[in-house]
């Protein structure tokens, strides 16, 4: 096992997985959403931190940056049927699933207009018309939950609709996560039932602050992990939006057609500490820059301009459109009321007894009714 | 926070004392079936109605539960809707908080609630805070379900009274049936409820029989059962306890003791006004409850009819459990630590200033 | 240990009992629950339960004979133990009717095995010893519901020694002074309904008599009456406006007769052992219903109102029969209503009849199982009373009053002869009736009871 640190070494942690893109006609316009997508993610991130050190959010804030080829290039590997679910670090994902940001900006300033009327917060994103089901706040509690949704799409296509299984559901976690139990009795379900499952490691070599080899055991090849329990497991390079849909698009393609289960370790970084209280003492400031540079906005961005594809103004109009979208979200999220104590006793049970008083939809859901 | 109607205003309802065999219909030959019977033609019932419903734990299809709960489903089911799965508690039950998620109704079973333990993390932090963490977009129609409490002679680590552990967590319902025609009832209940169910069954009641109508009923969560009509005390209790306190009262009966026994069915919600209303005119209460008495259910009963009836009560609650001590092996310590009648007509006797 | 059974305590009063009939022979099965026999109290004949499960292994006490309450009547062998040696042991029993204490009701466990660490104990007596611990002042302790009863009946609690733990006042102790309570709904509930499968189960929940100082017992009999007020239930209220309404705006006259019942007490015994197996027991009172109900045709001012301009002849008979309610459900009494009485068999009338009895003494009648009653009867004949008047329950225009069946002498075919008499006052309408009416009412009513034959078809 090496002795130096995988994730401090980026050619060696990072670099192997890269591989030539497959698809060379994805169209201009994709290309352009995707890095708007991205771009809009950071925005939103960066405008996070400064509401959180403006006690404008509280709790556990994990914020995406670094990592956001990640969620965009998978969410678009997959359709909208299919289920998604992840863990705490979420933001990212809520966006790139579709939910309007001020729904997620609200939701973690305690509103009622976030997505869960201010009762889950940053750690617990969920978005029913997006078929996310949450953002889960402990590590690892989300994998068995996204063989079951697996399981259930399966049962529903084949024994209530009697037709082929279609769907394959996305289930994000932490590299951290390798450690625990519940992957791995949901890994071992998902390969003994057959359950159309991607577990897709984000991995950005640290849990919290522990270096992965520091942790877990095969670091330098988790995929072996799956491999134990007869799951697929594919290496991917996760800072370029391209390269993560052209290899996922393959891998969904495959569980749905096939109804099995499949394993990534998406290699990433997040750029800023676990949650906004890490000073990240434990890694240098010159490996933060030397991953800086692989980042994923600036690569699509480079190549879209190398190909004349993306003219200064351009850029420069999308940019100064996802500051202002931002704003306005976070000028909505600050205007959206505190719920009232009355939803303090709302949704603890669908059915209506003694102090509970039953359940209602988020507006979120409401709106687009 | 509950809001308490006062019965002391009203007139006297019905009294009516159902037995733990079930009611017995008027006309139609009483039909007798063992307990797991009962919880077993529920399930198989709903499953005929509700192709949403499934049921998966250890052994439960080829098998046919380790307790023979499940005999025969598989057959008319096939493996699709009645599921094997590897001793994995935590990823099964995980497995199937996600299923219910997405608009599945699982019913999972548990060997034993013992070994839930393992599963702590997805049956309290997932299935009863789905709904409100998801600001109501995700509910979690789930039953769990399994043998609680003393089995015979099983040691520390299979014995646990979990509605001592999980009780406390909101977003969750709880039912701990004392007979087989509440077993069937509460089981269908819990299995079209929209919320999470805690469904607790005792492996010493599995082949208790009583009448059981082969015609379709539910019983309401919420809503206890009077075992026996009393006027000098009122014995709260629920699951297999109730027949300790059915077992005490007649004890006390020969003692000049009436005591009315009430069987609360479900603990999540409890039936406040029932046993409020009975302390109320019996002016004494004993909880009698399998858990361990810190910060158990019991202690919650006591506590509310302390708080509700303060004025009516002749002596402060007095509550029987189990030792606090861990359950043992040794048969006569086992019984010992259990809340037998001999405890339970001792605290009877000291509410009612008998001892 | 083989478990004994013993001749049960079944009423209040009961000091010995006769087995009238063993349900269960040596050697069958018994299961917690199963009626094993059927026992005579003083009062009437109950069933008597089984408790355990197990095999009959000696029946001690034969069919027929008496025996003081606590002797061993029977012995059951438990589920694995040997039933003939159980029965060799079992000994010649009951016979002598010597029923030691020790023979009494098995002892709950708690007198047999001394704990020093009982969770119940423990905390009566941590309880106690805060108060013990009180300081030397003359501190009251008072327990919350005596504290509320005593202030309810104005009872100066300073003069009161508690007989609860550390002198504590408690529930008992105002009873003691106060009798019976009004403001507490619970104290008149010792005859408190019984579970369904426990038909011997609260019936005796009586007074401890060791203690001697529950209500009921000699020292509560005693106590000085005290004066005090009690509110009216809406039940009573109505039963206060419509009789006083009844009373004083019908001019109400009463006609009796008397009845031979030995007739129809003979066929009453015959139908009745006869049925037994189904189930079937008429009352006399069901064949009064019947015999009134019957007498309509002839007679149908009986079942009229009297409606300002004109009467009012009903096109159905349904008989009322008052029911009085017991003290636990705030006493009074209703009128249940039996329809279309006149084309009800017996049987029906009497299913009816139990039904309604047993509902308005439990659950209540429905405004339905209430109304529209068309002549009413009244039978306080189970209480022994021989002759009383009954005020007409509107918009009825006349209501029976029936008494007891007693044997007395009688002229019987010019001879004196022993023999079964009841007398029954009808109260009319005068609006409606008039004397001669109601004589051939009853006329036609004494033919269908002294000849009940035709009350049967």
């Amino acid at each position: 096992m090496s002795s130096a640190s995988q994730a401090s070494d980026l050619a060696s942690f990072l670099a192997p997985t890269a591989r030539p893109v497959k698809r060379k006609d994805i169209p201009v316009a994709t290309l352009k959403q995707w890095l708007r997508d991205m771009m809009l993610i950071r925005e939103f991130e960066i405008r996070c931190m400064q509401a959180y050190q403006d006690k404008k959010i509280g709790g556990f804030c994990h914020v995406y940056i670094g990592q956001e080829a990640v969620a965009v290039g998978c969410v678009a590997a997959i359709e909208p049927k299919d289920p998604l679910v992840t863990a705490y670090r979420d933001h990212g994902h809520a966006l790139a699933r579709g939910m309007a940001p001020k729904y997620c900006m609200a939701e973690m300033f305690g509103r009622i207009g976030g997505c869960a009327k201010g009762k889950g917060g940053s750690m617990h994103m969920f978005d029913r018309a997006n078929n996310l089901f949450g953002g889960h706040g402990i590590v690892g509690a989300q994998t068995p939950l996204g063989a079951g949704l697996a399981f259930a799409t399966k049962y529903e296509d084949e024994v209530i609709n009697r037709g082929k299984s279609n769907r394959v559901t996305l289930c994000f976690l932490g590299d951290g996560a390798l450690n625990q139990g519940a992957l791995h009795e949901a890994m071992n379900l998902a390969g003994l039932m057959d359950l159309p499952v991607i577990f897709i490691v984000e991995n950005n070599g640290y849990s919290m602050g522990t270096a992965i080899e520091r942790g877990t055991t095969r670091a330098d090849r988790i995929i072996s992990k799956a491999a134990g329990y007869g799951i697929e497991g594919v290496e991917m390079y996760g800072m370029d939006v391209v390269q993560v849909y052209d290899a996922m698009k393959d891998l969904a393609d495959r569980c749905r057609a096939t109804s099995r289960p499949a394993f990534v370790d998406m290699r990433t970084y997040r750029y800023k500490g676990h949650s906004m209280s890490d000073p990240r003492k434990y890694r240098t400031r010159e490996e933060e820059e030397q991953y800086e540079a692989h980042d994923p906005i600036g690569r699509l961005e480079k190549q879209l301009r190398s190909t004349n594809q993306l003219t200064d103004a351009e850029f420069e109009s999308m940019g100064d459109a996802i500051r202002e979208e931002v704003r306005e979200c976070v000028a909505w999220a600050d205007a959206s009321p505190v719920p009232g104590i009355e939803e303090l006793y709302h949704d603890v049970y669908v059915e209506r007894w003694g102090p509970y008083t039953g359940t209602s939809l988020p507006s979120m859901l409401r709106e687009m009714q | 926070m509950t809001t308490i109607i006062s019965q002391r205003d009203l007139p006297m309802t019905t009294l009516e004392a159902v037995p733990l065999t079930g009611p017995v219909p008027p006309s139609s030959p009483a039909r007798e079936i063992e307990f797991r019977d009962a919880v077993r033609e529920a399930m198989s019932e709903e499953m005929r109605r509700d192709a949403r419903v499934f049921l998966l734990g250890e052994e439960v299809a080829q098998y046919n539960g380790a307790y023979k709960v499940s005999r025969g489903m598989l057959e008319e089911f096939g493996p699709r809707r009645i599921i094997d799965t590897p001793i994995s508690e935590s990823g099964f039950a995980g497995l199937a908080i996600g299923a219910a998620m997405l608009g599945l109704r699982p019913i999972v079973e548990f060997m034993s609630w013992s070994f839930s333990l393992v599963a702590a993390d997805p049956i309290l932090n997932n299935a009863p805070k789905m709904l409100y963490m998801s600001g109501g977009q995700f509910g979690c129609p789930i039953v769990f379900r399994g043998n609680d409490g003393a089995g015979g002679q099983l040691g520390s680590t299979h014995s646990w009274c979990v509605e001592g552990l999980y009780s406390n967590v909101p977003g969750l319902k709880m039912a701990i049936p004392s007979n087989p025609y509440d077993a069937k009832g509460l089981m269908k209940a819990a299995i079209r409820d929209d919320d999470p169910v805690f469904f607790l069954e005792s492996e010493r009641l599995l082949a208790f029989k009583g009448h059981v109508p082969e015609t379709e009923y539910t019983i309401p969560f919420g809503k206890a059962a009077i075992r026996r009509v009393g006027s000098d005390v009122t014995i709260v209790s629920w699951g297999r306890p109730v027949h300790f306190a059915l077992e005490a009262a007649e004890a006390l009966a020969k003692e000049g003791i009436s005591c009315e026994v009430i069987d609360g069915r479900t603990i999540r919600p409890m039936d406040w006004e029932t046993v409020f209303a009975s302390v109320r005119r019996t002016n004494a209460c004993v909880v009698v409850d399998q858990s361990w008495s810190f910060g158990s259910p019991g202690s919650e009963v006591a506590a509310q009819v302390s708080l509700h009836c303060f004025d009516d009560l002749d002596h402060p609650v007095v509550r029987v459990h189990s030792d606090d001590v861990p359950a043992p092996y040794a048969f006569n310590l086992e019984q010992e630590m259990l809340p037998n009648a001999r405890k339970i007509c001792q605290a009877v006797r000291t509410v009612t200033y008998n001892a | 240990m083989p478990i004994t059974l013993t001749m049960p305590r079944l009423s209040d009063t009961m000091e010995a009992g006769t087995v009238i009939k063993w349900n269960v022979k040596e050697g069958d099965k018994v299961r917690s629950g199963d009626v094993l026999a059927d026992i005579e109290t003083d009062k009437a004949t109950m069933e008597m339960q089984c408790f355990d499960d197990g095999t009959i292994a000696k029946i001690l006490v034969d069919a027929g004979k008496q025996v003081k309450v606590g002797t061993t009547i029977a012995v059951i062998a438990g589920k694995n133990e040997d039933v003939k040696s159980v029965a060799a042991n079992a000994g010649g029993g009951g016979a002598s009717g010597s029923a030691s204490p020790a023979a009494a009701p098995a002892k709950p466990a708690a007198e047999q095995a001394p704990h020093a660490l009982d969770s119940a104990r423990a905390a009566s007596s941590a309880h106690d010893e805060e108060h013990l611990d009180d300081g030397g002042g003359r501190r009251l302790r008072v327990s919350p519901v005596a504290r509320r009863m005593a202030e309810e009946q104005g009872i100066d609690l300073a003069a009161i020694r508690g007989s609860g733990p550390a002198g504590r006042i408690i529930k008992r102790d105002i009873l003691a002074i106060g009798g019976a309570l009004a403001g507490s709904a619970g104290e008149n509930l010792a005859g408190a309904q019984t579970a369904a499968n426990i038909p011997t189960a609260t019936a005796l929940a009586l007074p401890k008599q060791a203690s001697g100082s529950v209500a009921g017992s000699p020292v509560a009999a005693l106590a000085p009456l005290t004066s005090r007020s009690v509110a009216l239930s809406g039940m009573r209220q109505t039963i206060a406006r419509r009789l006083v309404e009844s009373k004083t705006s019908i001019p109400h006259y009463q006609v009796t007769m008397k009845f031979a019942m030995d007739e129809l007490l003979g066929l009453r015994k015959k139908v009745n052992d006869s049925l037994e197996a189904f189930g079937v027991k008429l009352s006399v009172n069901d064949f009064l219903v019947r015999a009134c109900a019957l007498a309509m045709a002839k007679h149908p001012y009986f079942n009229a109102s009297f409606a300002g301009e004109s009467i009012a002849i009903h096109g159905e008979v349904n008989v009322g029969i008052a029911i009085s309610l017991p003290e636990d459900r705030g006493g009074g009494l209703v009128v249940g209503v039996i329809r279309n009485a006149d084309q009800k068999s017996l049987r029906q009338i009497s299913a009816d009849a139990k039904y309604l009895a047993e509902k308005a003494r439990t659950k209540g009648l429905s405004m339905e199982e209430m109304n529209a009653a068309t002549f009413t009867i009244s039978n306080l004949g189970m209480f022994g009373v021989e002759h009383f008047t009954a005020i007409i329950n509107p918009p009825n225009s006349a209501i029976l009053a029936c008494g007891a069946a007693i044997e007395q002498p009688v002229v019987r075919n010019h001879q004196i002869a022993v023999g079964w008499e009841m007398q029954a006052t009808l109260s009319l309408d005068h609006r409606v009736i008039d004397g001669a009416m109601a004589a051939e009412y009853l006329s036609t009513l004494k033919k269908l009871i002294e000849s009940p034959a035709a009350l049967m078809v």
